[in-house]
């Protein structure tokens, strides 16, 4: 994974619970980098050692730390990094979620390195979406809900985002149902 | 092979070029791409082009008129038209269609950020996919970030090594300061040795037999060993610190070599050696520190005259290296010679080449690395050739920038020696010193030799008891100790200069610190001169009658 996921794990870690807890999760999970730079590619293998060590040390399930790590992906380290970019796909959360898999199909073509996920849409309605979500990556269906969640806060649309299809349990990917409007009300 | 004819619906055509419009021959707008249309809404179908848009020229920076005339001639390049009512550019290709006569201008807008983008209402998505300029924009961006990460990395690293530069002068100067004490605690016992031999070999106390004589001989020799290798740790401590700063004269070059071989003369008369000096231009002057030149040199020499057998040759020769523009020195011995593997580490400190030699030459092994800094203090260089067996020849180059051939002078004036006699009572007219010191070997040492040398000597031993002492008996000179409990003595100094009776008294300094500024320090507080211990009592009391007004002297 790029380093933009690892320095959003430690941004996360040092503003919400220290410098401390981010020096003793790198610890655990053994990890040596003193600074992660956003576009080096690395291991996948550091990420979910951060993860790990992040729920032992913080004591906090797996799924919390995802989600959070997700919201805080898109409202912190997106915005501040990629702000102009996450602008500029859309100008509302359907439009953003629509142009999801073409930017995608963008970022794939300038990081070469990069793997990065496919999301298809599907069902476009007047106050719903669903989402399709396919990575050769395990076990981060819940980040990409906590993504979800911070792009509708980024655009100030409160949305109400459910899991229909889940990959650990046997489906081909997974996928989502996004509100907004009134049906998130619901 | 047939052309294959295709149409494609308006509303495909707007999806793959959403900037593209289409006037006619009288540059009206007869069509517009849909997100052109949604945010440029006035340049609609019937307006004419010039009311709304004006060619950029690239080359003369001036917009134009856009004619039918002007498309034509231009078609092959890239249009730029500049919106006349927003921050719009649009980057167009003109295709021109014929009958009916109509141009068709396809491309999206001109925008060089993201920024750029959202200001003009666009998202990604209003781009066509085959249109690369979001592409570009992202990786414009995605550079920017590279960018700032890789500023962001070098500032965190200068961070770091800031701290640790800072660590390590902390560091640097924790070793000047233990150096600095060291030097005191070693030279104060060695300046009671030292003191204490030559007034014994003097007869201070009385005569000594022969074997006494012998014994106290090598109580100095030893002791004078000891404060050499003192001498060269703090040279080297100096150089290490960046201390250490050559006093620069225009030296003679004869008058170095002579004195430098004059020094080696009386080891190399017992091995029975033939010690030559051989100099092309015996007037040459050269731009240099005279005692460290001759500090270098002794050392070369010591040690050719120590690694030759009885019997050898040791020349030292002088010549112009016109290449290097350098005065080259070169030290030649016959001497038991040196394999190529020691002299890869020979400069190195504290290296004895081998414990077989170690035990029949003695030495630390800092010679030849304190050579080497100070020849390259000088801006110059040590080199050595050596053959087992035959001997030796190391070769050092000074700098001869600023050398002049001038007329060899200065008068050397020659040191005179008082005889010393023993101790007797003095009249009360004879001169009166205070000498201060807090460790009793030394004050004993230098108060028994001045009235063995008939002067009157009063004692204290810190620097308050100096400033009571000499305002009770008002000597005719004070000889004080810098480092003392209760006040030290550049404190007692202060207050005895601020009182008006004492402010001329002479004050001589006497300090073991060896590391650079000391001097200035005593002066500054009031001495009219400073001693680095040991001192060498002899030069003390030379200073001394040079100090004290022509009545007092005895």
């Amino acid at each position: 994974m790029y380093g933009m996921v690892n320095k959003s794990v430690q941004a996360l870690v040092t503003t919400t619970f220290g410098i401390d807890k981010w020096e003793s999760i790198k610890r655990k999970a053994g990890v040596k980098e003193d600074v992660f730079l956003s576009n080096e590619s690395y291991p996948d293998s550091i990420t979910y050692g951060l993860i790990g060590a992040a729920t032992e040390v913080l004591g906090m399930s797996a799924d919390e730390i995802l989600f959070a790590f997700g919201e805080f992906w898109i409202l912190h380290t997106a915005r501040e990094e990629y702000g102009d970019m996450l602008s500029s796909a859309g100008r509302n959360l359907p439009e953003f979620l629509e142009y999801l898999p073409m930017f995608h199909i963008r970022v794939a073509l300038i990081f070469p390195n990069l793997k990065p996920p496919r999301f298809e849409c599907s069902n476009r309605k007047a106050d719903r979406i669903t989402m399709h979500y396919f990575s050769h990556r395990p076990g981060l269906s819940v980040f990409v809900r906590g993504l979800f969640s911070g792009v509708a806060k980024l655009y100030n649309t409160p949305a109400q985002i459910t899991q229909t299809k889940f990959k650990d349990k046997g489906d081909d990917h997974d996928e989502f149902l996004v509100y907004w409007g009134d049906a998130a009300k619901q | 092979m047939t052309q294959a004819d295709f149409m494609i619906d308006r509303e495909q055509f707007s999806k793959l070029f959403p900037f593209h419009f289409l006037l006619d021959a009288n540059m009206r707008v007869l069509q517009t791409g849909a997100v052109l249309a949604r945010i440029c809404p006035q340049f609609c179908v019937g307006q004419e082009l010039n009311d709304h848009f004006s060619l950029f020229d690239l080359s003369s920076d001036r917009a134009k008129r856009i004619t039918p005339e002007l498309i034509s001639r231009r078609q092959t390049g890239i249009f730029i038209f500049e919106s006349a009512t927003s921050n719009l550019s649009l980057r167009l290709q003109a295709i021109i269609l014929r009958d009916p006569e109509r141009y068709l201008f396809l491309g999206s807008p001109w925008v060089r950020t993201l920024k750029q983008m959202q200001l003009l209402q666009l998202v990604m998505n209003d781009f066509a996919l085959h249109d690369s300029t979001v592409d570009l924009l992202q990786m414009t961006q995605t550079n920017d970030i590279i960018k700032r990460d890789l500023y962001q990395l070098v500032a965190d690293r200068t961070a770091k090594l800031s701290l640790a530069n800072a660590e390590l002068s902390r560091v640097m100067r924790s070793k000047d300061d233990f150096l600095s004490a060291m030097s005191h605690e070693l030279r104060t016992p060695l300046n009671a040795v030292l003191g204490l031999s030559e007034s014994l070999a003097e007869g201070v106390y009385g005569e000594m037999n022969a074997k006494q004589a012998q014994s106290i001989n090598t109580i100095a020799e030893s002791g004078r060993h000891l404060l050499s290798l003192i001498n060269d740790l703090l040279d080297l401590a100096k150089i290490g610190a960046g201390k250490m700063e050559l006093e620069l004269n225009n030296a003679n070059m004869e008058d170095v070599c002579q004195a430098s071989l004059r020094l080696v003369l009386g080891q190399a008369q017992k091995k029975n050696l033939n010690l030559t000096l051989a100099m092309n231009d015996k007037s040459v002057m050269l731009m240099a520190d005279e005692r460290r030149l001759k500090q270098i040199l002794v050392n070369l020499l010591s040690n050719a005259v120590k690694f030759t057998p009885d019997g050898g040759s040791v020349t030292l020769e002088t010549m112009w290296d016109l290449e290097s523009e350098s005065l080259m020195f070169s030290v030649r011995d016959t001497g038991i010679g040196i394999t190529t593997e020691d002299l890869k580490r020979l400069f190195s400190p504290f290296t004895q080449l081998d414990s077989k030699l170690s035990r029949q030459y003695a030495g630390t092994g800092l010679g030849l690395s304190l050579v080497l800094k100070l020849a390259e203090l000088h801006g110059g260089s040590v080199t050595v050739e050596s053959e087992i067996g035959k001997g030796s020849c190391f070769t050092l180059r000074i700098p001869g920038k600023g050398l002049e051939n001038a007329i060899r002078g200065g008068d050397k004036g020659a040191v005179t020696i008082s005889e010393i006699s023993p101790t007797k009572i003095l009249p009360s007219n004879t001169p009166l010193v205070l000498v201060a010191d807090d460790n009793e070997i030394n004050l004993i040492t230098v108060s028994d030799y001045l009235r063995a040398n008939q002067w009157r000597v009063i004692q204290a031993r810190d620097g308050l008891e100096a400033v009571k002492m000499a305002r009770q008996h008002a000597p005719s000179l004070v000889l004080m100790d810098i480092q003392m409990p209760q006040m030290d003595g550049l404190d007692a100094i202060v207050h005895l200069r601020a009182d008006n009776q004492y402010a001329k008294i002479p004050i001589i300094a006497l300090t073991s610190c060896a590391i650079g500024g000391d001097r200035e320090r005593c002066m500054a507080a009031g001495a009219n001169d400073y001693l680095s211990k040991p001192v060498n009592m002899k030069q003390l009391v030379k200073i001394m009658h040079a100090l004290l007004p022509k009545d007092e002297t005895r």
